[in-house]
């Protein structure tokens, strides 16, 4: 009996490692590109009635009340049931508004408002600003009609880049283009830490760069990012990314490394107690940055400063296809 | 290759009593790693695992994020400021925090079947 070929259990398997592009929108998105933003509302003293009049003609299942600008409660469809049945129609909205509310920001992840949803079961969830003011209302279907609408711009997107291809257009298409990620790099700056590599990361994750390659580059960059920041004087970082390869290069004016041999092995670190303190000077840097890379090269000279290069390989086939050898 | 069980990150929770920091839908940990120093993070943590620190600073997520860490077990009741939640929360970082020690975690852990 034949056994299920290999290549196709391997494509199964790692299909549940990569996230689709609906999970990575959920992430991306937030409450407030979902959101409704013209929200009806009402005031404490508005009768029930008045409030069943307003969820009658804007067909909405929810009013949030609101007392200068801030949200004070929600009277519900439920809430209309209640006082129909039990006679109370031509109270007050906050006589019987439901005053414990649970909220959501409108910087939160889609993926957040999701789970919020899971957790609490309510239909829909007003919107505050960072300032506490009501700005929106988020429902279920608002997260499922937000999520449609950017996957179907993705969709395009793809179908204008294929077609583009196709015609041979490759200049100027995203992913096959050559980038260049640069930042000047303070010593001492611990906060600015990772910039470089966290930018350079989005993109090879954008043209579908092997999660494992992409993770040794950003291994590279943040390694040589913080080395300025803790030992050089300051300097500039670069990742220049090719559709074969990234090159990343560390210049610094110095003060230089004294001792390579030293730095080169492990558990050697010459960082300041600061640095210490915030994690910093393992000893692990340069040699796991040569570790991570394919190709590694570092010169440095006391008074003039460091110079470093790193090249990881991105696609060995793909981008640069064998030369024809024509010997004589 | 050797298919271990990943343990889910309610149950670590549960072991260690630790409160998420972050927003976090369940995930699955391939594992653990302790260290404090972040080079060594970067250049021995499997991707995937739990990480078991003192540090708080901002580049903890930095690192975090370079090295696709399962989720960040914050030791000895210590917590970041909340810019550098609102960073672990913008880079999908899950932070967690534990009055425990970082010793102590670790064999609650142990205890819970992580590996």
């Amino acid at each position: 009996m034949a056994e299920m070929p290999v290549a196709e259990k391997a494509g199964i398997l790692g299909e549940t490692r990569k996230p689709s592009v609906a999970q990575m929108l959920v992430y991306e998105l937030r409450v407030r590109d979902a959101m409704t933003q013209a929200v009806v509302t009402a005031s404490p003293a508005d009768s029930l009635q008045w409030i069943q009049h307003l969820m009658k003609t804007h067909r909405i299942s929810g009013v949030p009340i609101v007392k200068n600008s801030m949200l004070v409660g929600v009277v519900s469809i439920e809430d209309i049931i209640n006082a129909l049945d039990q006679g109370h129609i031509s109270d007050p909205a906050e006589r019987w508004m439901t005053r414990e509310l649970v909220t959501l920001r409108d910087h939160f992840s889609l993926v957040r408002a999701v789970a919020e949803f899971d957790q609490h079961g309510f239909g829909r969830f007003p919107v505050l600003n960072r300032n506490g003011e009501l700005v929106g209302i988020i429902t279920q279907g608002d997260v499922t009609v937000c999520l449609m609408h950017h996957l179907e711009k993705r969709a395009e997107e793809t179908t204008a880049r294929e077609a583009a291809l196709l015609a041979g257009q490759t200049h100027g298409v995203e992913g096959t283009k050559s980038v260049v990620v640069r930042a000047r790099v303070k010593a001492g700056d611990y906060d600015e830490a990772g910039k470089v590599s966290q930018r350079m990361r989005q993109i090879l994750r954008e043209r579908g760069i092997d999660p494992g390659i992409q993770r040794r580059a950003a291994i590279v960059a943040y390694e040589a990012e913080t080395n300025l920041i803790i030992h050089s004087i300051g300097g500039d970082l670069s990742a220049a990314i090719a559709p074969d390869k990234v090159v990343i290069e560390a210049v610094d004016h110095g003060p230089g490394i004294e001792k390579m041999d030293l730095a080169m092995q492990e558990g050697w670190s010459t960082a300041g107690p600061l640095a210490r303190e915030l994690g910093f000077g393992a000893g692990m840097g340069l040699p796991n940055m040569k570790k991570c890379s394919d190709i590694f090269e570092i010169h440095s000279e006391m008074g003039a400063g460091t110079r470093l290069r790193s090249e990881i390989v991105l696609r060995k086939a793909a981008a640069s296809p064998p030369k024809q050898e024509n010997k004589p | 290759m050797k298919v271990e069980r990943p343990t889910k990150l309610s149950a670590v929770i549960a072991a260690v009593k630790a409160e998420p920091l972050t927003n976090r839908a369940e995930a699955d940990l391939a594992g653990c790693y302790i260290s404090d120093l972040l080079s060594d993070v970067l250049a021995h943590a499997r991707p995937g695992v739990l990480w078991l620190t003192i540090q708080t600073h901002r580049n903890v997520v930095s690192c975090a994020t370079t090295k696709d860490i399962g989720a960040v077990l914050i030791t000895c009741e210590r917590k970041p400021e909340a810019e550098v939640i609102a960073e672990a929360e913008a880079n999908n970082v899950i932070l967690l925090s534990t009055p425990l020690s970082t010793f102590e975690a670790a064999a609650k852990l142990w205890e819970a079947g992580l590996r």
